[in-house]
């Protein structure tokens, strides 16, 4: 119990720590950088009045030194308050809190369609590999890997929206609202975004059925008399899944980054379309805490995972037979 | 199914490790096609006015124009040749993508030989800052990045080189460490050849293969950002044309002509393509365990 404990407590350890270094590198390469984005504001011209400047500068706190701001975004981070937009009059809480509902929706399709394709893929390529099925599954994962996900979403609007006039090319409309609307739009960007987290997975599974097959327990079962489908989903199946589930910290990572373009292609909009014109506009304060948020999110699932793979794998609490 | 002993490229002298790469590469069909694709795509961007003409004329005449003789691609909306924009920007997506690859070889070639000579403390800690930077999804790194530099074809080479660093020196400790344990170096340091000479005149070019698969499939990633950031208007800035532009204009339009988006889309899709296929294929040509498949 007691190695389990301190398995937990390095990992959650290590977990803090990078979050604490993320949020100082983002904060540090925003604000090293010359350049100001009041100066933006102010619609970037030459004859900006310098008083309206250094009031606008006091008003957002950007006066003070850079130190006593990273502070106070901290403290503010843990009474959950984020400050205030550089822009809108909005509060950067506010302004999450509108656009997390549609990224919710479509990262969280996106993984299912992405698991539900993978499984079945990587068995077809992994049982048969000689078949044509098989080839198939190869080649487009390949493509795939290679195509950028918001290639593969162009390409959907090219086929099905703009030649075949099937689905709508972009838009939103919330689920309460006109829940079939919302299917047929996010149908798209889901598929695009699944497809991006299935291609990687099924490199991955693939890879561990084919190890998992030559194992010599499936001989076992097979030499037992089991039939063959149950010693693929059976015994090979659940048994290579374990390594994959390490790669759910990537996956969501591969969500995370996805859903910026994708979002953009789709005229979805989310966190991904939020953190882009926060950046077009400069606005720090979004683009900080977005950031942040993300890498949050993303160090808590692998945080999650290295613990469950820490329950199904004793030898890693050992901290012996580490890979 | 036997037990392979695992004689690496470690074993073999330095030269004649190579030309067997060479050599095996040539007998892998992908390796070839992809090496071939890569050449023309090479030449095509090189030889762009010679071949398709000026990228910026306008011909009045023709305005949205289909594939014709005088247009192979058909025109944009403004009369341009679009396999004269494709190829030109083809260039600069291409040198993007090179200048990228170079500072990310440069830069993670030293942080991963540095990381395997150095102590253990040392080079525990620069793989793990190594770790620590690939644990951030690149893509919202690089939009920190974007806001804080500036969006422009040199910062974007910049940071989509930075950006694929820590990779690189992954694979460049890795490389490293196999050949630091090898026993032509014992002999090399027997002998009282300096460490430096050592380093430049038998390890790096016996890990520059893995390095170069590496670079290759660097170009590959670094085409992507070029793209995916120049999508949205945070990379390569107009008047500046390449792949990632010519999609977002492109794209702006597509109910007008779906010609214009479909372009640039298949040149970037084949681009990266090439690369990720030149370097997968040859990490696997160096692995003896997979080549024996």
């Amino acid at each position: 119990m007691n190695g389990l404990r301190g398995y937990v407590l390095r990992r959650l350890g290590a977990g803090v720590l990078l979050l604490a270094l993320a949020s100082l590198l983002t904060f540090a390469l925003l604000r090293v950088v010359p350049g100001d984005p009041t100066i933006t504001k102010l619609g970037g011209a030459r004859n900006i009045d310098p008083a309206a400047l250094a009031e606008l500068r006091h008003e957002l706190g950007l006066d003070r030194s850079v130190v006593a701001q990273y502070l106070s975004w901290v403290g503010g981070l843990l009474q959950g308050d984020l400050g205030q937009s550089y822009f809108s009059q909005y509060a950067v809480t506010t302004l999450i809190g509108q656009r997390v509902v549609p990224t919710l929706e479509l990262a969280g399709l996106a993984f299912v369609v992405g698991l539900v394709l993978a499984v079945p893929a990587a068995l077809v390529s992994a049982t048969r590999p000689r078949s044509i099925a098989a080839r198939l599954v190869n080649a487009a994962t390949a493509a795939l890997m290679a195509a950028p996900p918001f290639l593969v979403g162009i390409a959907f609007v090219v086929v099905l929206s703009v030649q075949a006039g099937l689905l709508p090319a972009r838009g939103y409309v919330p689920f309460v609202e006109d829940p079939l609307e919302n299917l047929r739009l996010v149908a798209m960007p889901a598929l695009t975004l699944g497809l991006a987290v299935a291609a990687p997975l099924v490199v991955l599974l693939r890879a561990s059925l084919g190890e998992t097959l030559r194992a010599p327990f499936i001989r076992t079962a097979t030499g037992k008399g089991l039939q063959r489908r149950r010693v693929v989903l059976g015994h090979a199946l659940p048994n290579a899944l374990i390594p994959s589930l390490t790669y759910l910290g990537v996956t969501v990572g591969y969500l995370l980054g996805g859903v910026v373009v994708v979002e953009y292609v789709f005229g979805w909009p989310g966190l991904g379309s939020l953190v882009v014109d926060a950046v077009l506009k400069r606005d720090y304060a979004v683009l900080q805490s977005v950031v942040l948020l993300a890498v949050a999110i993303f160090v808590f699932v692998t945080f999650v995972t290295d613990l469950l793979y820490g329950v199904l794998d004793p030898r890693l609490r050992v901290g012996e037979g580490q890979p | 199914m036997s037990a392979t002993v695992a004689t690496g490229p470690a074993l073999e002298t330095a030269a004649a490790g190579r030309v067997g790469i060479v050599r095996r590469l040539s007998r892998r069909p992908a390796a070839v096609v992809s090496a071939v694709t890569i050449a023309v795509l090479l030449l095509l961007s090189l030889l762009a006015t010679p071949i398709a003409g000026s990228p910026t004329a306008i011909d009045t005449r023709e305005i949205l124009a289909s594939p014709s003789g005088a247009h192979w691609l058909g025109t944009d909306d403004l009369g341009r040749d679009v396999l004269a924009r494709t190829l030109a920007g083809g260039r600069l997506t291409l040198l993007v993508a090179f200048g990228a690859m170079a500072v990310s070889m440069a830069v993670g070639t030293l942080w991963g030989f540095v990381a395997a000579a150095a102590g253990r403390a040392v080079g525990e800690g620069l793989m793990r800052a190594a770790d620590a930077c690939l644990a951030i999804p690149p893509i919202l790194l690089a939009l920190i990045l974007v806001a804080a530099f500036g969006a422009s074809s040199w910062t974007l080479a910049l940071i989509s080189g930075l950006l694929l660093a820590p990779q690189t020196a992954r694979i460049a400790r890795s490389a490293l460490l196999t050949e630091l344990r090898s026993d032509y170096r014992l002999a090399a340091r027997a002998v009282g050849v300096s460490p430096l000479r050592t380093v430049f005149g038998e390890l790096l070019p016996n890990a520059s293969p893995a390095l170069i698969a590496q670079a290759s499939l660097t170009v590959a990633w670094a085409i992507g950002i070029e793209a995916s950031l120049s999508f949205l208007g945070l990379g390569v800035q107009p008047p500046e044309a390449s792949w990632g532009t010519l999609l977002q204009e492109g794209y702006a339009g597509l109910y007008r002509s779906v010609w214009l988006t479909v372009v640039p889309g298949v040149a970037i899709f084949v681009a990266i393509l090439a690369f990720n296929t030149f370097g997968s294929q040859l990490q696997q040509a160096l692995d003896p365990r997979q080549e024996e498949r």
